[in-house]
C-alpha cells in the first residue's frame, strides 16, 4: 500500500515505520483539501496530528501514543482504540474522541474545545487546564484536575486518589466513588442549574441520565493566598 | 615534690581586695567587668549574627518562610572577580584592541541542523526570560527595543508572550513553563525559539511565584487566574516527567512549528554534569544553565540563599558533560547567574559558554535600584541600592510592577536606548579582553585564558591559580 491513498472520498494515511515528521507532512497537507483523513497503521507512533488546524475530520485508526492532537485548533479528531500521554495537550479548539483508554495527563493545559474518552482515563486528567472540557465515561486517575485553571473535567464512573488537588477555578464533577479528595477541595452540591449546563455538555455525546448522583469539586481557595492577604507584615521584608 | 592539698596555698602576701582585682581602680564602669568592651557592644556569636537573630523574628512573626526579589544574599558564593584574565605577553600574541576587530556573532541551535532558522545573534549576550507580570509591559517593551537595535534577543518568560514585546523583539524566545500561562499555537509558531523550563537558578526544584499584588486584571487573563491571587505554579511539567518523555516532547514542539526554530532548555545549576548531559540526550538544540546567583521576580528566601551551584562552576560541569557525551557544537550552551557586566561575561565564555543571559543587569539597567522616589524606597523599608523588593510590586522606579502609576515612571523609549547602550558597552569590555587575548572572536576564549584569584575558584571551576599555575586539585 501508497503511503498516502485514496478510498472514497477520504484520504487514508500509512504511519508504519516512517519519519514522523513525514507522517505529519502527509496530515498537514491532506488537511489542505478538506476531506476526510483516515490514519492507519498507528502502531502506538507518539507526535500523531500535532497542531492540527481548524475544520477538519481525522480519524485514527487503532491506538495512539503521546500527544495525539496536541495544541489542536480546532480539527475534529477521533482515535479508534487507546492514546498514550497528554492526548489533547494544549488544544484551544476542536473536539477529541477516544474509544478506549486515555493514558496520563489527558487534556493537559488545554484551553478550549472537548476531549471524549469513552473508556478509563489516567492520573492528573486536566492537570493545569485552562478551559474546555474532558468528559470521561469511566473512572479518572489519581490526582485529576491537578491545579486546573478553568474548565471541567467529568467523570460518570467515579476518580480515583487525590482527586481535584489543589485546583484553581477549574471544577472536577464525578458520578460514582472518589477514592479520596485531594488538598483544599471543597465537594458541593450543584445546583439544578449547573446540572442543566453539565448536561448540555452531554448531551451531543449521548451520555445524559438523570440518575445521576453528582459530586462537584471546587476549589477551598485554601491556597490561593499565601501572602498578599498579610501584605503590610512583608512590604518591609 | 607534689604539694599537699590538703594545705590551701597561701600567697606570701596578703590577698588583693575585689576593687583591685576587679580593676575598679581605674574608673571602669560600675555593673560590667572590664574585658574587651566590643564583646558587649556587639556580641561574638557566630551563629547568632544580628541577622540571624532578625531572621528568626521575622519567621516567628510571620509563621512562614519569606518571599523576596532580586537574587541571592548567601555570601559565601564566589564572585567572577575570584577569576583575572592572564592576556598575550611573550607566549601568545594579543590583537591590537583599538584597531583590530573581533567578531561577536553568536549562533544558537543550528549544530544539529534540524532547525530552517537558528538564532543567529550580533552579540553573545541576550536578556533573560523576565516574565509580563514580573516585569511591567514597558519594561518589557524597552528590553525588546533595547534588544533590537543590537541584534539580540529577548524572552518571554512563563507569563505568556505579550503583544507589545512580540512587536518590539526581532527576535523573541517564547517560554514553555510547567504552568503553560496563555499557551497558544500561533504564538508558539510566531517565536524565534521555543523553552521548555525545568528550572531557574533562584529557586530550582520550585516553580514560578507572584504574589497577588502583580496579578492585574490583564496578568490574570493572560495566565488564566483568578486577580489577586497569590500564584504560586507548578514545577513538575503536566505532560512530561523523566528525559525519555522529554524527548517526545520536544520532537512535539518541532512538529508543532514545523522544524523551524530551536528548543532550548532551561535548568537551575544543581547536578549540572547530569542534568545538562540528559538534555542534550533528550533532543534539546540550546541547554540554559542558570547558577545559584540568578535573579528573580520572587522566591522563597530560603532557595535564594540556599539553593543550587555557584554559576562558574555550573558552566565548566556543563561545558564538560557536552564534550564527554560528544555533543559539544551539537548543542549550544547558555550561561546565566549573577552577570553584572561585560567582564563577568567574558569570564563565562571563556569558561565554556557559547552564549550569556542577563535578567537582573538588564533591570539595573532600566533603572532597578537607581536614586529617585526616595520616600518610596523608604516607605518599602529600603533604599536605592539596597531594594529587593520586587516582590511587592511597589517597585519605586516602576520597572517591577503592575501599577499604571508606578508604571508611568519608567521612560520606555530612554530605558530601550539604556538597555541597547548597556549591551553595546558589555559587549565593547568583552572584545576589549578577548583582543588582549589574541582572540579575532570573543567565542576563542578559554579557560587558558583565565587565573584563579582564590582556592575556591580554582577548585569550583579547574582554572588554574594565579602564579603556581596548577589547578586547586584533589
Ligand atoms: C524579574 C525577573 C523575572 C523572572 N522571570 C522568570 C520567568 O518567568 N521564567 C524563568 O525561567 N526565569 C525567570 N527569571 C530568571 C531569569 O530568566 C534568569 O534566569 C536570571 O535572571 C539570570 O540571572 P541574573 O538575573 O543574575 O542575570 C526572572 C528573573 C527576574 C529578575
Ligand atoms: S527598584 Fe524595582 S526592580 Fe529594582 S529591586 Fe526594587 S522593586 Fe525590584
Amino acid at each position: 500500500m501508497s503511503e498516502v491513498a485514496e478510498r472514497m472520498d477520504e484520504i487514508v494515511i500509512e504511519v508504519g515505520k516512517r519519519h514522523i515528521r513525514e507522517v505529519n507532512r502527509d496530515i498537514m497537507d491532506a488537511c489542505a483539501t478538506g476531506r476526510p483523513i483516515r490514519v492507519v497503521n498507528t502502531l502506538s507512533r507518539h507526535n500523531l496530528g500535532v497542531g492540527l488546524p481548524d475544520n477538519v475530520d481525522i480519524t485514527f485508526e487503532g491506538s495512539v501514543g503521546y500527544y495525539c492532537g496536541g495544541l489542536n485548533t480546532g480539527a475534529n479528531i477521533s482515535i479508534e482504540r487507546n492514546c498514550g500521554w497528554a492526548v489533547g495537550e494544549g488544544m484551544a479548539k476542536g473536539h477529541i474522541t477516544v474509544g478506549g483508554y486515555a493514558g496520563m495527563s489527558c487534556g493537559a493545559a488545554m484551553i478550549g474545545g472537548t476531549i471524549h474518552v469513552k473508556g478509563d482515563a489516567g492520573p492528573r486528567v486536566g492537570v493545569a487546564m485552562k478551559g474546555g472540557n474532558i468528559v470521561v465515561e469511566g473512572k479518572i486517575g489519581y490526582q485529576s484536575g491537578f491545579m486546573a485553571h478553568s474548565g471541567r473535567i467529568i467523570a460518570l464512573g467515579g476518580a480515583g486518589e487525590s482527586c481535584a488537588d489543589a485546583l484553581w477555578e477549574g471544577e472536577v464533577w464525578v458520578a460514582g466513588e472518589v477514592d479520596s479528595l485531594g488538598v483544599d477541595v471543597d465537594v458541593i452540591e450543584p445546583t439544578a442549574e449547573e446540572v442543566a449546563e453539565v448536561d448540555a455538555i452531554l448531551e451531543p455525546l449521548g451520555l445524559v441520565d438523570s440518575s445521576r448522583n453528582w459530586r462537584k469539586m471546587v476549589s477551598g481557595q485554601r491556597l490561593w493566598y499565601f501572602e498578599s492577604r498579610d501584605a503590610s507584615a512583608w512590604l518591609m521584608i | 615534690m607534689a604539694h599537699d592539698l590538703s594545705k590551701p596555698y597561701e600567697y606570701p602576701f596578703d590577698v588583693a581586695s575585689e576593687e583591685e582585682i576587679r580593676f575598679r581602680d581605674a574608673g571602669a564602669v560600675d555593673g560590667r567587668p572590664a574585658g574587651v568592651p566590643s564583646s558587649y557592644d556587639e556580641g561574638g556569636s557566630t551563629r547568632w549574627t544580628p541577622e540571624a537573630i532578625s531572621e528568626v523574628h521575622a519567621l516567628a512573626q510571620l509563621g512562614r518562610y519569606q518571599v523576596r526579589g532580586y537574587n541571592t544574599f548567601n555570601k559565601q558564593l564566589p564572585t567572577f572577580d575570584d577569576l583575572t584574565f592572564v592576556p598575550a605577553t611573550m607566549t601568545r600574541l594579543p590583537l591590537e584592541g583599538y584597531r583590530e576587530s573581533c567578531d561577536t556573532t553568536t549562533v544558537l541551535g543550528g549544530g544539529r541542523g534540524l532547525v530552517e532558522r537558528p538564532l543567529e545573534l550580533k552579540i553573545p549576550i541576550y536578556i533573560a526570560s523576565m516574565s509580563f507580570g514580573a516585569l511591567s509591559a514597558s519594561a518589557k517593551a524597552s528590553l525588546g527595543y533595547g534588544a533590537s537595535k543590537v541584534g539580540t534577543m529577548t524572552c518571554t518568560g512563563e507569563g505568556g508572550m505579550l503583544e507589545e514585546e512580540r512587536e518590539a523583539s526581532q527576535r523573541l524566545l517564547y517560554q514553555m513553563s510547567p504552568a503553560r500561562y496563555g499557551v497558544d499555537l500561533d504564538h508558539l509558531r510566531r517565536a524565534d525559539a521555543l523553552e521548555l523550563v525545568v528550572g531557574q537558578g533562584a529557586k530550582p526544584g520550585t516553580g514560578g511565584l507572584l504574589l497577588g499584588m502583580k496579578v492585574s486584571p490583564r496578568v490574570s487573563k493572560m495566565r488564566t487566574l483568578p486577580e489577586g491571587v497569590d500564584q504560586r505554579s507548578t514545577i513538575r511539567h503536566p505532560d512530561f516527567l523523566g528525559a525519555d518523555d522529554l524527548a517526545v516532547k520536544i520532537e512535539e514542539l518541532r512538529i508543532a512549528t514545523n522544524y523551524q526554530v530551536p528548543i532550548f532548555i532551561k535548568m537551575g545549576a544543581t547536578r549540572p554534569r547530569f542534568d545538562v548531559a540528559v538534555a542534550a540526550k533528550a533532543g534539546a538544540d540550546v541547554v540554559v544553565v542558570d547558577g545559584a546567583e540568578g535573579g528573580t521576580g520572587a522566591s522563597p528566601e530560603l532557595l535564594l540563599n540556599h539553593t543550587g551551584i555557584p554559576t562558574m562552576s555550573a558552566i565548566r560541569a556543563a561545558r564538560e558533560a557536552l564534550d564527554e557525551c560528544g555533543m559539544t557544537g551539537k548543542v549550544s550552551l547558555v550561561a546565566a547567574g549573577g552577570i553584572r557586566s561585560g567582564v563577568d561575561a567574558a569570564k563565562c565564555l571563556a569558561l565554556g559558554a557559547d552564549a550569556v543571559m542577563i535578567g537582573n543587569a538588564a533591570m539595573v539597567a532600566l533603572g532597578c535600584n537607581s536614586p529617585r522616589y526616595l520616600e518610596d524606597y523608604a516607605a518599602l523599608g529600603t533604599s536605592p541600592g539596597a531594594c529587593h523588593h520586587c516582590h511587592t510590586g511597589r517597585c519605586p522606579v516602576g520597572i517591577a510592577t503592575q501599577d499604571e502609576e508606578l508604571e508611568s515612571r519608567m521612560n520606555p523609549r530612554a530605558g530601550a536606548e539604556r538597555i541597547a547602550r548597556y549591551l553595546t558597552a558589555m559587549t565593547m569590555e568583552i572584545t576589549a579582553l578577548a583582543k588582549a587575548c589574541g582572540k579575532s572572536s570573543v567565542h576563542n576564549l578559554e579557560t587558558e585564558d583565565l587565573r584563579a584569584l582564590s582556592f575556591q575558584a580554582s577548585a569550583f571551576t579547574g582554572v588554574k591559580m594565579a602564579g603556581i599555575d596548577r589547578a586547586f586539585d584533589w
